[in-house]
């Protein structure tokens, strides 16, 4: 295996953002001729001359605030006139400008700023002496060993003396440590934009504050930025006292949502292989083209799953679903599988066995499991857990531009004037990725939510929607339609591109105007009054680049893809499409989602979207792997489960996805669980799925994997063991074991070899390589060589399928109606804390925050049925019921109820039906008629925790 | 119980249900034709064969139509 590691050293800090200006200038620092671009701080071009000036109030996240005055330098113009000492941070460069650091005057200067911070820091600073503070190390530099105005002795001692703030889980706040820089203060607004933290009070008075309260019960999202930007100990992560600074660091990718951020993750211990080796904390990096240096509460802090006490690290089978497990050897498990899935295909024939592969796993793993499934099982039922979220995406982008991918990079949001957001909730799925867009929205670009639930973004400190929207679940192609309808009917679509770049447009354009599209005739199905979706229609097509974002909220419904195909058609016929700042934009739910669909995990396609029908694809499979593959379609993850049933697929394995918990009607997908005769569990935890499961491999976590991960805009970044496997083996490794245990001959060297067939085989990756990542950081497929170091924008001179198609989008309804008896609308989504099914988050200090499902429901159902905020409710569909307790809340209509799926003693796909995007049998999580009603037995157990055996997980703080 | 092949085919031909029958039709059949497994087509034939009730009038068409072999590219979602 190859771990890259290196010493510990945090990325270089260039003291003040750098500017985008193509002119440059030329200074003299200290002697040192530098050309900077125009705009450039002293502070910065001193940085890139090579001379460290001292700050302490400024950090190249940040822009420059001028509060601290240690950078101080003395600054001559050509004619040689003293400028003064003025502020290197908030003085630009000019021309010919000189300057001097190191003057006498300027280091008296530093020198007096150092004591006066200096007398009022208490020298018993745990932070100075474990190393994790700036101004000791300044002190030195500067020269201020004595100070005359004396110190204070301990933290007690200092002016304003006040208790440590220990209520977040993860970090601490010091007061005596401050220095009220107001870098954290900056951090939380600039960068995260969330606004919880404020100066409070003046003079020695001047204290820092998340609004009055502690941390935890503040409007504080714990993203961890003021905790990066704190150059003391004032904040600082509990990881860092109980373990010490770091000794070295891996450069890596998250493993949660699909923003795909890229981390420095610091470790303590020798080397990877060290059994005492632990991760101090996750630093995003500012060079990570997803995040540029920001990070959410999920992946700075919610790691310790990885060495979470649940954590399985051997082999086990057991005999039958009663039996315990039973610790075996690899190759014990191996031949188990092996030999179960060949019985199976002996007396059942070849199609009945399958797989399921993981959209948390790696390209390399997940290219490998669909090479399982086709080379070594023979057939193509191979599916991936895309198949219940963004599915849609990948067949209606396709039919339309031609691509089953994103059009932009997140960058674009910065040149977008008009985002049009439709059912997702960035602030709590793609935080990373909605404060990109709130900084673009603070800088004036306009906000349409299109959503049932008043989501953050409606309104939240220094953004306002101008829309919001509130449709019903299951109306969006109404809505998409009434929106294309207003553009069309007003004659604000853009002729010159549909006339250049579209096909099947004067189809369209006759479709789309036929008044039963317009938002009056719509108004009933939508709920959206006609003329405010008018006015909102019109601001989309009058602006210069106007985008759509979007997540489950279109895709997992009965029309889905539809609905992606509507969005696309908007995009087209306002020509937004083919430049920055505009496009259509799905916010992927899981880091490597948009990755295991590249890497042919549908059982249509092979990777790269390529159809298994076709002789030229399969040809080139057929030579490299030395197999006859089946030109036929397989099963997807709901066939399965029906042909389970049914008696004729009898054999699964299944790689990270919890489909017990995750897929929709539990009792449905138990009941097919149950029916099989061999069912393989590859994952972290024994999780909900393997309570069915005769054969438990342990797999490894994104702290031990080598390979890739692929985000929502088409970025291929790397992912780097922190660690060496824990469980013996890579889980590529496993894989090829069963393949080869079953017959056929599969063997890497390493991932990079993985990448390599991958690349090989894939035009759209023919240039990728591990090399070519770790030169480049990261790159956006295609990557080939029109494109060598990849495609931040596609279809820019022209779609991918030549000309973008317009579809006539047809609003069928879904058949899943309210009714008497089941008279509200159910919805789902998630919240910042927790994770999708939570196995992860859950065994976490996240739980702090999220300790289990809510349900919200709209004040006028909740009186109907006498219901307050706290009762426990039964919630139940035509499938299901659950229990879990009520939130009265006017975030959602009347009609609608709103719940989580995080927890699995909640069970919220209890209730959800079989219905699905009728071209990609996406679950239609959102939209499920329910009936709501108090419990019969209020109190400390609910009736769900009864009927699962599992206990809620409390919250443990561990470190991977 | 409504057969899974018939309650997912009826979910498909809906959606080109307010196209011209043939149209519809060659639609729905091309779609299955291109992302349903071979044993899921038999059994939407054995359906349209023995059980036509349960299917819409346009799938049961379809079922007719069907190739024995998946098609080659991806049909267009509107023809």
């Amino acid at each position: 295996m190859t771990t890259e590691t290196a010493a510990w050293a945090p990325e270089r800090d260039y003291g003040t953002p750098g500017t985008a200006a193509t002119q440059t200038v030329d200074v003299t620092i200290d002697g040192r001729s530098v050309s900077v671009p125009a705009g450039t701080s002293v502070m910065r071009a001193a940085s890139e001359a090579g001379v460290d000036i001292p700050k302490l109030c400024a950090t190249d996240s940040l822009k420059a605030f001028g509060s601290c005055r240690m950078c101080v330098v003395e600054v001559g113009d050509v004619d040689g006139m003293r400028k003064g000492a003025p502020a290197a941070c908030t003085t630009p460069c000019a021309d010919g400008m000189v300057v001097d650091t190191r003057t006498d005057q300027v280091r008296r200067l530093r020198r007096n700023v150092m004591e006066l911070y200096l007398s009022d820091h208490p020298v018993d600073c745990d932070g100075c002496s474990r190393g994790n503070c700036e101004i000791q190390a300044l002190a030195t530099t500067v020269g201020s060993a004595e100070v005359r105005y004396g110190r204070p002795e301990s933290r007690d001692g200092v002016a304003r003396p006040a208790p440590v703030d220990d209520s977040n889980p993860y970090f601490a706040f010091d007061p005596a440590s401050c220095i009220v820089c107001s870098r954290c203060v900056r951090a939380c607004s600039d960068i995260q934009g969330t606004f919880a933290l404020t100066v409070e009070g003046r003079g020695f008075e001047s204290t820092i504050s998340p609004g009055g309260t502690d941390f935890l019960s503040s409007e504080c999202v714990s993203c961890g930025a003021c905790v990066q930007a704190c150059p003391t100990s004032a904040l600082q992560e509990h990881s860092i006292i109980q373990l010490g600074m770091p000794t070295r660091s891996v450069d890596t990718t998250c493993a949660y949502c699909g923003v795909g951020c890229s981390f420095r993750a610091e470790v303590t211990g020798a080397g990877p292989d060290d059994p005492e080796a632990r991760v101090v904390r996750m630093v995003p990096t500012k060079a990570g083209g997803a995040n540029e240096g920001h990070s959410c509460v999920k992946g700075r802090f919610a790691y310790g799953y990885a060495a979470h006490r649940d954590r399985q690290l051997s082999p086990m089978v057991r005999d039958s679903l009663d039996d315990e497990w039973r610790a075996v050897s690899w190759d014990e498990a191996i031949t188990r599988v092996a030999d179960g899935f060949k019985a199976i295909q002996s007396e059942h024939g070849v199609g009945a066995i399958g797989g399921i592969s993981s959209s948390r796993c790696t390209n390399e793993e997940v290219y490998v499991v669909q090479k399982m499934v086709r080379a070594a099982f023979g057939n193509n039922n191979i599916d991936t857990c895309a198949r219940v979220c963004h599915s849609p995406t990948g067949y209606g982008l396709k039919q339309t531009f031609g691509t089953s991918a994103g059009t932009q990079d997140f960058k674009s949001v910065e040149k977008t004037d008009v985002i049009l957001l439709i059912g997702a909730n960035p602030t709590d799925a793609h935080p990373v990725f909605a404060s990109r867009m709130k900084r673009r929205l603070r800088a004036g670009a306009q906000l349409i939510v299109a959503d049932p639930r008043r989501i953050d973004l409606v309104r939240s400190p220094h953004v306002e929607a101008q829309h919001h929207l509130p449709l019903l679940p299951g109306s969006n192609v109404a809505f998409v339609n009434a929106m294309a309808h207003v553009v069309v009917t007003e004659g604000l679509h853009d002729q010159e591109f549909l006339r250049e770049r579209c096909e099947d447009v004067d189809a369209y354009l006759a479709f789309i105007a036929d008044p039963v599209h317009s938002p009056e005739a719509t108004e009933e199905i939508t709920g959206v009054p006609a003329d405010e979706l008018r006015a909102a229609a019109l601001l989309f097509a009058r602006g210069d680049n106007s985008a759509i974002y979007y997540g489950l909220g279109v895709t997992e419904h009965s029309q889905g893809s539809t609905m992606v195909m509507g969005m696309a058609n908007l995009a087209m016929i306002t020509g937004n499409i083919g430049r920055e700042g505009v496009g259509v934009n799905p916010l992927r739910g899981q880091n490597n989602v948009q990755g295991s669909c590249d890497m042919g995990s549908f059982p249509h396609e092979f990777p790269g979207y390529r159809h298994v029908s076709d002789d030229g694809v399969r040809g080139i499979y057929e030579e490299l792997w030395g197999r006859t593959l089946d030109p036929e379609p397989g099963l997807r993850i709901p066939n399965m489960f029906d042909s389970a049933l049914g008696g004729t697929f009898r054999g699964l394995y299944v790689q990270g996805e919890d489909i017990a918990q995750s897929d929709p009607n539990t009792h449905h997908v138990e009941a097919a669980l149950r029916a099989m005769d061999l069912v393989v569990v590859q994952d972290l935890f024994l999780n909900e799925t393997a309570r069915f499961a005769h054969v438990f491999l342990p797999g490894t976590s994104f702290l031990e994997k080598d390979g890739t991960f692929t985000n929502a805009e088409r970025r291929i970044n790397r992912v780097r063991p922190v660690f060496g496997s824990k469980v013996g083996k890579d889980e590529w490794e496993i894989t090829c074991a069963i393949g080869r245990a079953m017959g056929y001959d599969m063997h890497y060297d390493d991932a990079a070899q993985i990448m390599d067939e991958i690349a090989a085989t894939t035009p759209t990756f023919a240039g990728v390589s591990f090399a070519r990542l770790d030169e480049e950081g990261s790159m956006q497929w295609p990557v080939n060589d029109a494109a060598p170091s990849g495609t931040p924008t596609m279809h820019v001179d022209h779609f991918v399928r030549g000309k973008g198609r317009l579809v006539e989008t047809e609003f069928v309804p879904t058949t899943e109606r309210s009714t008497r008896k089941f008279p509200l609308i159910l919805t789902t989504g998630r919240i910042l804390s927790q994770y999708n099914v939570g196995a992860q988050t859950r065994r976490t200090s996240n739980n702090t925050w999220h300790p289990e499902d809510i349900l919200e429901i709209h004040p006028a159902d909740a009186e109907m049925r006498g219901i307050t905020t706290g009762d426990l409710v039964d919630l139940s569909s035509r499938v299901g019921s659950t229990t879990l307790r009520a939130l009265v809340s006017e975030r959602i209509p009347a009609g609608v109820v709103y719940t989580t799926f995080h927890h699995p003693v909640t069970g919220a796909n209890v209730v959800t039906t079989d219905n699905s995007d009728w071209a990609t049998n996406c679950p239609e999580y959102k939209v499920t008629a329910v009936q709501v009603g108090v419990a019969n037995a209020r109190g400390e157990t609910t009736a769900a925790a009864a009927e699962h055996p599992l206990p809620l997980v409390e919250p443990v703080e561990t470190h991977a | 119980v409504t057969a899974p092949e018939a309650r997912l085919g009826n979910d498909i031909a809906r959606q080109f249900a307010h196209l011209p029958d043939e149209v519809a039709v060659a639609a729905i059949a091309r779609h299955i034709e291109t992302f349903w497994a071979p044993p899921m087509r038999d059994s939407l034939r054995e359906l349209a064969a023995h059980d036509p009730d349960e299917l819409d009038p346009l799938l049961a068409s379809a079922a007719g139509l069907l190739h024995d072999k998946a098609t080659r590219t991806e049909p267009a979602a509107h023809p």
